[in-house]
């Protein structure tokens, strides 16, 4: 039996005052899970009735699925976790908001480690036992339906400890927010800029930094909020979620939980300490504890403000001077705001001006940091010395990559975890050429980013515009496209040992013709092609256009291609040798037609100028709602022409990595059709295949053919 | 003993208690008088531990209070408005404040609600103001804490309900040592209560005295001389803190022993003279006007 003034009667007593918040916890979690279970089971049985799984195991996979959907990782448990975790740990400690209550608690000999302890202690025993309860009903009832296996309780568990670290992270915020608080409308607002607040600052950092900075990018490393739960959730719940098993997703969720850990033991510690010191003559006021009061204003009147300019700056098509006036009206408004909040008296819009100064100066301040690049952002190259290694995405090649579970991941993932440059010169070399160059003045301005790694540890990314028609450009580029570390960066079919690993199937295509390979040659081509790529470099990918394209296909739809260029002859003869092999050169016996289309991009842009100069009311009153059609479009039978057009035309359903626009005429399509009885291996799923003339090389009578007449 | 030195209260830009010293004796009934915003509820308040003084220091049988759990053990805070577990009852207060005073005697508590007509199963919601108070003061008495402290906390109750707290602090006081301190803007309603008075003004204290010594020494006689003579001869020597005269017949308020001031005009010539015992009222007033305060305009309004 405990005694009446122990601990745990403490505990039982502080539980009848906070019956309603037992009632809604447990309702909510048994709603939650008990109704999402039964919500995604009988949609997956509703599927099966309508036929939409093959076998019994598709069915049964697809129940396992829906099981682990409801009752581990859900977008929809997140926020009724955070308005729990807000409202239990609101109602624990609201006494201290009436001072009738803080009369009676205060007077009591109770000391206030153990008030604080007993509240609070609680407060997680009422998530844990209404989580519980939820994920029990939710268990239960797919275990009744046959949906649970060994993954899906380990990912039940593993989110069991995710959510409740979430839980306590939001929950310590909410306890913070009421000590520094008095009154439930001022607690709430504390309460949202805790949460929000990271969230919100580095957006408008990020903001800032796209409006002034030339060189920011967020293709490697982004402006990320790095203290914001909320965040946390919203972005990787995905990658969680899609884990092959609990393992996998344990390894994403722990560092995490781990950082949700240090935020909670911080915010529990400032709390801890806040309600120590708290007065208990605080309760009705705006803030307890009066320094907060300045603090709040210019802390939150900062990001508002910026909030404010960047909404100004987009309404008014990015003008500066409007922006500085939204900055600085936002951030005045949000400080008379808080005046009038702390106060409850709108006469105190004017009071304490100030912190309202601080505020719009520390706003202006921070504003000219960007606007003047004061700390040289743009100018930044870090000196060869101290760097570790570099990653670098030259703008004009994409592929397929994935992880060594084969899910998808983005390029630049691939690139951060394979690409270590350590010759930084030729990048330096090119970072510093794009330093005051004008784009203006460049042929073909393209994106290089470029990842700096330090010594240090430290990180820094850049973007930085290049020419790719100037020859010292494409020179540098050489020197970098040529390294074993670029090429392994790039091309996962160089890094990836197990590319040639269940394989499907293996197609190669000059773009009309595709032939199968078997997958058991995958390794001889692969080993043929690897060979070819030791010449690979910039100005082979420039100035010429693969000839033709091998495909790998693998289980789950993934494909991944190999493209191959007339120099590749290790490739070739491979292909050659399987008779898979087809030249991108056509022979005009086996074309039924060749259909030219010329779209006189001249003569639209001779529209275009002289309505410039037009008024552009008269435009808009003589408008007759659509622009002049200029397309000419001639096809081509014979086989004498269309053996002339062919040897000028390429496939544009290859893909061309880093190829020169300008190689090819974009004031043509060209649409090659086949004759149904020829032998030559063209996909007859398509009706017409797309071809390019190459420039300056459209024959005079396919001019003359498609002249525009004005008819 | 409660002991209060140089307690000091600022709320932002209002000092509310401003270097007050008292003590508080064992087994006495302690009033705190004093004007609204006196500054009665926040001595309190402190002495309670509720809040921190922000200068000075309240202790309990030499124990500082704020924070201080062994203190607090033997004090029981009534607040101006005792606060009350939404929907409970009595039987709901008891068990709470049962599980925190050790001492709680739950039988008195039930016995006392009978007396008292409380329904030990209604709920407080619905009672009156003044049967709050009595719960208040019930769950205070039955808490058996050595110092009860009450905040306003007599007035509105009936004549006949004040008698019966009255009895049971004299039996607790009795039996116990109880110590009642009594916050009040009313002057009568202490009158019958107290043995010791403390008047604050303004956040600081005017005075604070045994209201017996008070009665002792100061003395109210009527008596008409038979000359002037007389007069001069019998106050000679005494300290008249207020005279005044209808015809013959003077009203002298004078600081001294009933047994002096009878002496004294025992052997002047006086056609009559009677000593007449002091209400409270006229104590202070005669006590706060020597040094210069209308306690009228103060406290009796």
């Amino acid at each position: 039996m405990t005694s009446k003034n122990s601990f745990l009667a403490s505990c039982r007593e502080n539980h009848k005052r906070r019956v309603w918040v037992w009632i809604v916890a447990v309702l909510s979690q048994l709603l939650v899970y008990g109704g999402m279970m039964m919500i995604y089971l009988s949609r997956i049985r509703s599927y099966q009735a309508e036929g939409s799984y093959r076998t019994m195991a598709q069915f049964q996979a697809a129940m396992y699925q829906a099981a682990k959907d409801a009752l581990a990782f859900s977008d929809n448990v997140y926020g009724v976790i955070i308005i729990l975790a807000a409202v239990i740990g609101m109602q624990g400690f609201s006494y201290l908001y009436d001072r009738r209550k803080v009369d009676m608690y205060h007077s009591v000999p109770v000391s206030k480690d153990r008030r604080f302890a007993v509240v609070y202690l609680n407060g997680i025993i009422i998530y844990l036992a209404a989580n519980l309860s939820g994920m029990i009903l939710g268990a239960v009832i797919a275990t009744a339906q046959g949906a649970v296996n060994m993954d899906v309780l380990a990912n039940a568990g593993l989110a069991f400890v995710w959510h409740l670290f979430l839980f306590l992270a939001v929950y310590h915020m909410m306890i913070l927010a009421v000590m520094l608080t008095g009154n439930r409308f001022v607690t709430v607002c504390v309460f949202l800029t805790f949460v929000l607040y990271d969230l919100c600052l580095q957006g408008q950092i990020g903001t800032l930094k796209r409006i002034f900075f030339e060189t920011y990018s967020e293709y490697y490393l982004s402006t990320n909020p790095k203290l914001s739960v909320l965040y946390d959730c919203m972005i990787h719940i995905w990658d969680i979620k899609n884990a092959k098993d609990a393992a996998v997703a344990a390894a994403i969720a722990m560092p995490i939980v781990a950082k949700w850990i240090l935020i909670a033991v911080m915010f529990l510690l400032l709390a801890y300490y806040a309600y120590k010191k708290r007065p208990s003559e605080a309760a009705g006021r705006a803030m307890a504890f009066p320094f907060t009061e300045p603090v709040f204003k210019v802390a939150v009147a900062i990001p508002v403000a910026f909030m404010v300019g960047g909404m100004v700056y987009d309404m008014s098509y990015q003008n500066e001077m409007l922006q500085v006036a939204g900055m600085l009206a936002g951030g005045l408004l949000f400080c008379a705001a808080a005046e009038v909040l702390f106060d409850f008296d709108i006469r105190s819009i004017f009071k304490h001006l100030p912190t309202s100064g601080i505020a719009l100066v520390g706003v202006l301040a921070i504003f000219s940091v960007f606007k003047w690049d004061v700390f040289g952002y743009d100018s930044y190259i870090p000196a060869q010395n101290k760097i570790e290694s570099i990653a670098i995405s030259a703008d004009g090649y994409y592929d397929n990559y994935w992880d060594e579970d084969r899910q998808y991941i983005e390029k630049n993932e691939f690139e951060k975890d394979n690409m270590f440059l350590t010759d930084a010169s030729p990048v330096l070399k090119l970072a510093e050429a794009a330093q005051g160059a004008d784009p203006e003045e460049m042929g073909d301005d393209r994106y290089v980013q470029i990842l700096y790694r330090l010594k240090s540890g430290r990180q820094k990314a850049r973007s930085i515009r290049v020419d790719y028609d100037d020859s010292g450009t494409e020179e540098l580029l050489n020197q970098i496209f040529r390294t074993d570390a670029y090429k392994k960066g790039t091309f996962q079919g160089i890094t990836d040992e197990t590319v040639c690993k269940d394989v499907t199937r293996i197609t190669y295509t000059n773009g009309p013709a595709r032939t199968v390979i078997p997958a058991a040659e995958a390794a001889r081509l692969r080993e043929a092609w690897l060979k070819d790529m030791e010449q690979f470099d910039f100005t082979l990918v420039r100035h010429n256009r693969p000839c033709g394209s091998l495909s790998f296909e693998y289980k789950n739809y993934n494909q991944r291609q190999w493209f191959v260029y007339d120099s590749f002859t290790n490739t070739i003869a491979a292909l050659q040798k399987l008779e898979a092999y087809y030249p991108m050169e056509l022979d005009a016996a086996d074309i039924e037609s060749v259909t030219v289309t010329c779209y006189h991009n001249e003569l639209a842009e001779q529209e275009n100028a002289e309505d410039a100069e037009i008024e552009p009311r008269a435009v808009a009153e003589t408008w007759d709602g659509g622009y002049t059609d200029y397309t000419v479009s001639e096809t081509f039978y014979e086989e004498e022409q269309i053996a002339q057009i062919l040897p000028h035309i390429y496939c544009t359903w290859i893909d061309a990595p880093w190829s020169r626009y300008k190689d090819l005429d974009d004031n043509y399509s060209v649409e090659v059709v086949f004759k149904r009885d020829t032998a030559y291996p063209y996909q007859r799923d398509s009706y017409y295949f797309g071809y390019s003339f190459y420039a300056e090389q459209v024959p005079e009578f396919v001019v003359e053919a498609t002249a525009y007449t004005g008819e | 003993m409660i002991e209060i030195h140089n307690l000091t209260k600022q709320f932002e830009k209002i000092k509310a208690v401003d270097e007050v010293s008292v003590e508080i004796k064992e087994k006495t009934v302690f009033g705190l008088i004093g004007t609204n915003g006196a500054g009665k509820s926040t001595v309190l308040r402190m002495i309670a531990g509720v809040i921190k003084p922000d200068e000075g220091t309240v202790a309990v049988d030499n124990m500082p209070v704020y924070d201080n759990v062994e203190a607090k053990k033997r004090l029981f805070f009534i607040a101006d408005e005792p606060y009350f577990f939404a929907n409970a009852n009595a039987r709901a207060m008891e068990r709470y404040y049962s599980g925190i005073y050790e001492a709680f005697d739950r039988e008195e508590f039930y016995r006392y609600l009978e007396k008292f007509n409380l329904d030990k199963n209604r709920k407080i919601g619905t009672f009156s103001k003044g049967m709050k108070k009595q719960l208040a003061l019930l769950l205070g008495i039955c808490a058996h804490t050595k110092y009860i402290l009450c905040d306003e906390t007599f007035d509105g109750l009936d004549p006949v309900m004040r008698q019966g707290i009255k009895s049971i602090f004299a039996k607790e006081m009795e039996e116990r040592g109880l110590t009642p301190v009594i916050a009040s803007h009313n002057l009568r309603e202490l009158e019958d209560i107290c043995d010791h008075v403390g008047l604050l003004h303004k956040g600081g204290v005017l005075l604070s005295k045994d209201l017996e010594d008070m009665k002792c020494n100061i003395q109210k006689v009527q008596c008409v001389f038979c000359a002037v003579e007389d007069e001069r001869k019998a106050l000679n020597g005494l300290e008249v803190l207020k005279k005044e005269q209808r015809g013959s017949l003077c009203t002298i308020t004078v600081r001294s022993t009933r047994e002096e001031v009878e002496a004294r005009f025992a052997t002047v010539d006086t056609i009559f003279y009677e000593v007449l015992p002091l209400s409270l009222e006229e104590i202070f007033i005669s006590e706060t006007e020597v040094v210069g305060y209308d306690i009228k305009k103060l406290i009796l309004g």
